[in-house]
């Protein structure tokens, strides 16, 4: 696999509604190249709004996001910016029940319409990747917690991403399965060079992170004191 | 794609069935009433061409053409006609057989071309003046009857002469009497429900029913299966009831799959997000609903085809009416039941699938 370099990220004064609820308040940061972010902030900061907007899932009121310098809503598709630039691991894995674990890796490259024989090569580079080799004809339901997250890791890397985002990947882990999977994402980041953007209220994402922002009622306080330290 | 399609459909096996279920029936009903038009028509043409002849004179604005009344006097005039070689009066006596009732008895004259073509290969023809008829070979075969032995004819009983063969599906399946015993049966002295005419050497069809029906106003002349099918109001109601039935079919069965696919997007929510998250367009999101839709209808219709063609054919022989129609199924049937499930699926699948399109991946995503 080619080494992508990093996307970088400009929040500009983001502002987003939920249902008169003020998810996040003219937020603004700046994430540089090949950088790994992690953030905290207590439930209901507008963590995962912060995330689920830098990534395209939702639409800001105000302000702007910026990948590389380009309004991800200006771009002509949300959906072929995600496709090219982004990979997403989510608390919950998501996985398609139905599929095996190398099928899902391969649903990425099922929307990018890449041909059968590349998908499937791919697929099982990245489960080697992530330690799933001999699993990946297995499907979600013969996998331990922990694998099912490797396997959502290699679906997010499945499109060669240069942002990773990884909303609480480690939220529904036990603390040794949560250690292996934040190694395995910390290692592909170093690996790949690509930018990576955690949250999670795990003390260890912060520690391995080369910087922490902290969020409190929807807006980024560099002043504020993150929930866990370097 | 097509594994996430199958795997979806395979997933929620009860719902896939009963939707294709639904859909089926309707093209079950499309494939059988296509292939009993066909057979209509496969009858009228036998009812035209009774007897072998060019063309069939009938009086005109009746609801079917069994039920046509015209002068037997007419007759020889007809038959003085230039365009004309040989005319045969016919009195045509429906449901008169009992254990068939879908028999029809003809009442010919013996020395017509009608009685003449008829090949008797059992038996010989009846004596003149006596209580005597024959008997067409699948009629026969199907009640087992022989000569000497004896059929009702509308309560009244007559000796078999013989069995005849004539090629004509129509004719093969009743009896013939002579045509004043049919006219006192029906009591219709002097009437005759058509006239078959053969035509002269060149003449052309088309030219001879123009100057048939210009000299005999009040008849109408039948030259082909179609305008034999036009001219029966139950032809014509058999038509509209196809084009009633398609379109029904298409709108309850397009209901059905929108409805189980909509259905099928709400329990699906996260995973279509997840699709989008993962860089899915909202066109190829959609392409798999509507897939799922067509998939299910291609699978009903499937089933549906078969339905259709045993189920065809099941009720005509528990109606007793293989005599007036035998169901005829066409690769065109079969094609326009197919057409119309594909269609149920790309109808039924276009809502879900616009739905699809408008959901941000974010709220698919927290199922909201």
């Amino acid at each position: 696999m080619s080494a992508p370099a990093g996307a970088q990220v400009s929040v500009e004064k983001v502002r987003k509604t939920f249902d008169h609820v003020s998810a996040l308040r003219e937020a603004s940061l700046r994430v540089e190249p090949g950088e790994a972010v992690a953030i905290s902030g207590r439930s209901g900061s507008g963590k995962s709004t912060l995330l689920a907007l830098i990534g395209g899932l939702e639409q800001p009121d105000a302000g702007r996001v910026l990948i590389d310098g380009v309004a991800i809503w200006e771009r002509p598709h949300s959906a072929e910016t995600r496709r090219k630039l982004i990979g997403f691991v989510f608390q919950r894995h998501l996985l398609l029940e139905s599929l095996s674990a190398r099928q899902n890796v391969e649903v990425p490259l099922l929307g990018a319409r890449v041909h059968r024989a590349e998908r499937r090569r791919r697929a099982l580079s990245l489960l080697e990747e992530v330690g799933l080799a001999d699993r990946a004809e297995h499907r979600p339901s013969q996998l331990s917690g922990g694998e099912r997250q490797r396997v959502a890791v290699a679906r997010a890397l499945a499109n060669e991403p240069r942002l990773l985002l990884a909303d609480e990947p480690t939220g529904a882990l036990d603390s040794v399965t949560s250690e292996r999977v934040l190694d395995l994402l910390f290692r592909l980041r170093e690996r790949l060079g690509m930018t990576l953007m955690v949250v999670s209220y795990d003390h260890s994402v912060g520690e391995r992170a080369d910087r922490t922002i902290s969020l409190i009622d929807g807006k980024i306080d560099p002043t504020a004191k993150p929930l866990f330290q370097h | 794609m097509l594994t996430i399609i199958r795997t979806n459909l395979v997933r929620q096996s009860a719902r896939t069935i009963f939707t294709a279920l639904g859909i089926a029936v309707g093209v079950a009903m499309i494939v059988a009433l296509l292939s009993f038009t066909q057979g209509l028509r496969q009858t009228a043409a036998g009812l035209v061409h009774l007897g072998g002849s060019g063309l069939g004179v009938f009086q005109a604005e009746v609801s079917d053409p069994t039920a046509s009344l015209l002068p037997e006097s007419i007759v020889s005039r007809m038959a003085a006609r230039p365009e004309v070689a040989r005319a045969t009066p016919l009195m045509l006596v429906v449901e008169a057989v009992k254990p068939a009732p879908s028999a029809i008895v003809f009442g010919a004259q013996p020395g017509g071309f009608f009685t003449h073509g008829l090949v008797v290969v059992a038996g010989r023809r009846p004596a003149t003046g006596a209580a005597e008829l024959l008997v067409g070979e699948r009629l026969a075969a199907q009640l087992h009857l022989l000569p000497g032995g004896t059929l009702a004819v509308d309560g009244h009983p007559f000796q078999i002469a013989g069995i005849y063969h004539s090629g004509i599906f129509f004719e093969d399946s009743g009896a013939v009497l002579p045509l004043a015993t049919a006219q006192q049966l029906t009591g219709h002295p002097g009437l005759v429900t058509d006239i078959v005419v053969e035509l002269s050497s060149g003449v052309r069809a088309s030219t001879a029913a123009k100057g048939i029906e210009a000299a005999f106003p009040g008849t109408q002349v039948i030259t082909d299966p179609e305008q034999a099918l036009r001219a029966g109001a139950n032809g014509t109601l058999i038509s509209k009831s196809i084009l009633v039935i398609v379109v029904i079919a298409l709108i309850v069965g397009a209901i059905s799959v929108a409805n189980t696919m909509a259905m099928s997007i709400m329990e699906r929510r996260a995973e279509l997000g997840l699709l989008t998250a993962v860089g899915w367009s909202p066109l190829r999101v959609a392409s798999l609903i509507l897939g799922e839709g067509v998939a299910v209808s291609v699978l009903g219709a499937a089933v549906g085809l078969l339905l259709g063609v045993i189920g065809g054919n099941l009720l005509v022989r528990a109606l007793g009416v293989s005599s007036y129609v035998a169901p005829s199924v066409t690769a065109w049937a079969l094609g326009r039941g197919l057409l119309v499930g594909v269609a149920i699926g790309v109808l039924g699948g276009i809502y879900p699938a616009w739905r699809v399109t408008r959901m941000t991946p974010l709220k698919a995503l927290s199922g909201t």
